[in-house]
This record gives C-alpha cells, structure tokens and sequence, in this order.
C-alpha cells in the first residue's frame, strides 16, 4: 500500500535526536488528548491512528534507524515483513478494518505500549472489544424534518445511506447501529449517532423548542377592518382570521400547526405584519387623503 | 438513560464485545447500575455496553487501571453535560 510520508518527529513533536523516553513521555500525552473517546474532534480519529504509527516507528530501534536513513521510502524493504504492514496492524488495534489473528496482535500492542513496566499486567490486555460511538451532524430543512427521508452521507470516505423519521426535532439524536468506529479484534462496531441541525428557514422562524413564527401580510385596511387571509404553514397552508383594528406585530395563534414534539404538535404564530402599497393609484391617494383628514394621529405612547 | 428495553448481563457482555467477567468487573466498579426490579433477575440499560467498551477503550489504550477508566467516563459524562448546559 503507498502511504504518503508522513513526519514522525512532527507528529510527536519531539526533536529528531529525542530518547526514547522523551518519544514515550510525549506520545502518552498526545495520545490522552487525541483519543476519540476524549477528543470529539472530527480528526481525533485519524489523529490518534498518526500517533499510534508514529511512536510504533519511533519507538522500536531498528525502525527508527530505517525510517531517520530512508525518509520517505524506509517502508520499502519492510514490506516483506508482517508487522510493517500498518492497515494489518490499525486493522488489528481497532483503528482500519477487520481483523483476524490473535497472538500476533498481543505481541505488537506490548511493544505499542512498551508492556514492561509499564501500569502492570493488568493495563494492556487485548481481545476483541466494541468500537467507539460516532457523532456527526444531519443538517436538515424545515420541510425534510416534517416529511422524514433518506440521506446519504460520507463519513470517513465511506457513504451511509441513512433514513430518519417523520418530525424529527433540532437537537434530536438518531442512532445508526453499526456504523461508528470499527470493532478491535472482531468485537462489534460502535453507533453512529446523527445530530439533527436545521437550516434556517426563509420565512419560519424558531419560536422555542417547537413553535414556529411566520409573518402575515396584510393591507392597511385588512388590518383596520378585520379578513380571512391564507397563511403559509409547514405542510402548506391554512386560512386565518385577522380581526379588526391588528396592529403590526400582532400574534395570532394556529394551534398545532408548528413543529412535532411528542404527544402532538407546537403552535404556528401568525405575525400581522401591515405592508403599505409602494404606489397609490389617483383614486386610492385621495380616499387615503380623507381618511387622513378623518383620522386622528397615532400618538407616541399608543 | 436509553428508552429502549432492558437487557441481560450476558447481552451487555455480547454487545460489547468483551467476557462477561470483564463486564462484571466494571458492574463492581460502579460503571453502570442495574434498572430497579425484581434482583433475581436484573436487567441493565442498554446503552451500557457502549459505556462498558468505553471504558476498556480507555483503560486499554491509555494504560488506565479499571477505577482510572471508570472515573474518566464520569468526567467525560460531566463535561458532555456541561456543554450541553444541564
């Protein structure tokens, strides 16, 4: 397999003429801060699989002197040899593929992991154990949420297809059994765990957990005179009855019309919103005069 | 807590992956408890077995010993609630 090179020292920071008790120091630090089941970082994956490569290189003598001489082609000649294989090795740690032997796994997670001395024979036992759950983040509409659907999403270079449920809420998590990280030593995979996120609405707007506002426009005399006028809704639309003397900014409130929480639904608010006519005609500019002339002025306080 | 049904020991074992002696070991631990019932025959939330490879996770990666492992899951708990505001 190519793999591009990558630099060991950077990964672990260390100089290129650190002991090994330095490379053992910074690589137990690192790895505690990237470990996924830590670090919810999107990278903390790949992140912590570059670590784990880089102190297996940096740790063992002999590789270490190869990979310092060779750079980018000090894999070359280890290819022949089982344990330069790092997709053989990560698939077995839990961190690529499938996996299938035992013993071999054993004897690389001690050098991993420098077994002597270290937590005691209690701290690094193997064997197959489950994969770590993912979380990733579903990024819906409005209208998708309400109606439930497929998606498919890549994760990892790999697609999912994914189906969610009518009435999804923001916030709401889905499990997707399976499908986090891959299982160590043929345990299970983890979940995956989809976040819902949704997208701003060009005309509903949030109103809590599960109320939505939309605005209602009317003509100045609709709202002087009172009138049924349709209002857009999730699903579509329904009529709604504006009574006379609305002002801008009055809420009128349709029952049940907002967004699904368990046990029913939230409310849509109606929000009067009063749009004048850009240009009058002759005939509408004069009624509008004597109105004026009839009417008395708004005073500040009203 | 999972709304799902409670399971059996040996089902939290299975999903996780791991011997049920493991997973009686972190049941000693305090990792996770058993739902009220009847105690002849507990049952355990199902989202143990995730918290039960959790913590092997850590223990087995980090050099923890099983009260260290326990206890990250806990403060990994706290923080996950203190993002979230509860």
């Amino acid at each position: 397999m190519a793999l591009a090179y990558t630099d060991y020292y950077a990964v672990l920071g260390v100089p290129r003429d650190a002991d090994q008790d330095a490379i053992r120091r910074a690589y137990r630090k690192l790895a505690r801060r990237h470990h996924p089941d830590v670090n919810s970082d999107s990278d903390a994956e790949e992140r912590f699989k570059e670590l784990g490569e880089a102190y297996e290189v940096l740790s063992d003598p002999e590789k270490r002197e190869r990979y310092d001489r060779l750079g980018a082609n000090w894999r070359q000649q280890e290819q022949e040899t089982p344990d330069a294989n790092f997709e053989e090795f990560f698939a077995r740690q839990g961190f690529g593929g499938a996996a299938d032997s035992a013993d071999f796994g054993d004897d690389l997670f001690e050098r991993l992991f420098g077994g002597r001395g270290g937590a005691g024979a209690s701290g690094w036992s193997t064997g197959p154990l489950r994969g770590f759950d993912r979380e990733a983040q579903l990024e819906l509409s409005l209208e998708d949420a309400l109606e439930g659907g497929r998606r498919r999403l890549t994760l990892d270079g790999r697609d999912i297809d994914v189906n969610f449920p009518a009435g999804v809420r923001d916030g709401q998590l889905i499990r997707i059994a399976g499908r986090g990280g891959p299982g160590r030593d043929g345990g299970p995979p983890g979940d995956l765990y989809l976040r819902i996120s949704l997208r701003p609405h060009p005309h509903f707007r949030r109103r809590g957990e599960h109320d939505l506002d939309v605005d209602l426009p009317v003509t100045p005399s609709q709202a002087a005179l009172g009138a049924t006028v349709p209002v857009r809704t999730p699903g579509g639309s329904a009529q709604v009855r504006v009574p006379a003397g609305s002002s801008s900014g009055r809420r009128l409130r349709l029952r049940g019309r907002g967004l699904p929480r368990s046990g029913g639904s939230g409310d849509l608010h109606a929000v009067v919103k009063i749009v004048v006519p850009k240009h009058l005609s002759d005939r509408e500019r004069e009624l509008y005069e004597q109105l004026a002339a009839e009417s008395p002025p708004v005073e500040a306080s009203a | 807590m999972s709304s799902e049904e409670a399971v059996e020991l040996t089902v939290v074992a299975r999903r996780a992956g791991v011997r049920i002696a493991l997973v009686r070991r972190y049941l000693e631990f305090g990792l996770f408890e058993a739902r009220p019932g009847p105690a002849a025959a507990p049952r355990y939330d199902p989202d143990s077995a995730a918290r039960v490879a959790q913590a092997e996770r850590l223990r087995r990666d980090l050099g923890l010993n099983y009260a260290g492992a326990v206890l990250a899951c806990e403060l990994l708990d706290r923080i996950r609630d203190l993002r979230a505001g509860r």
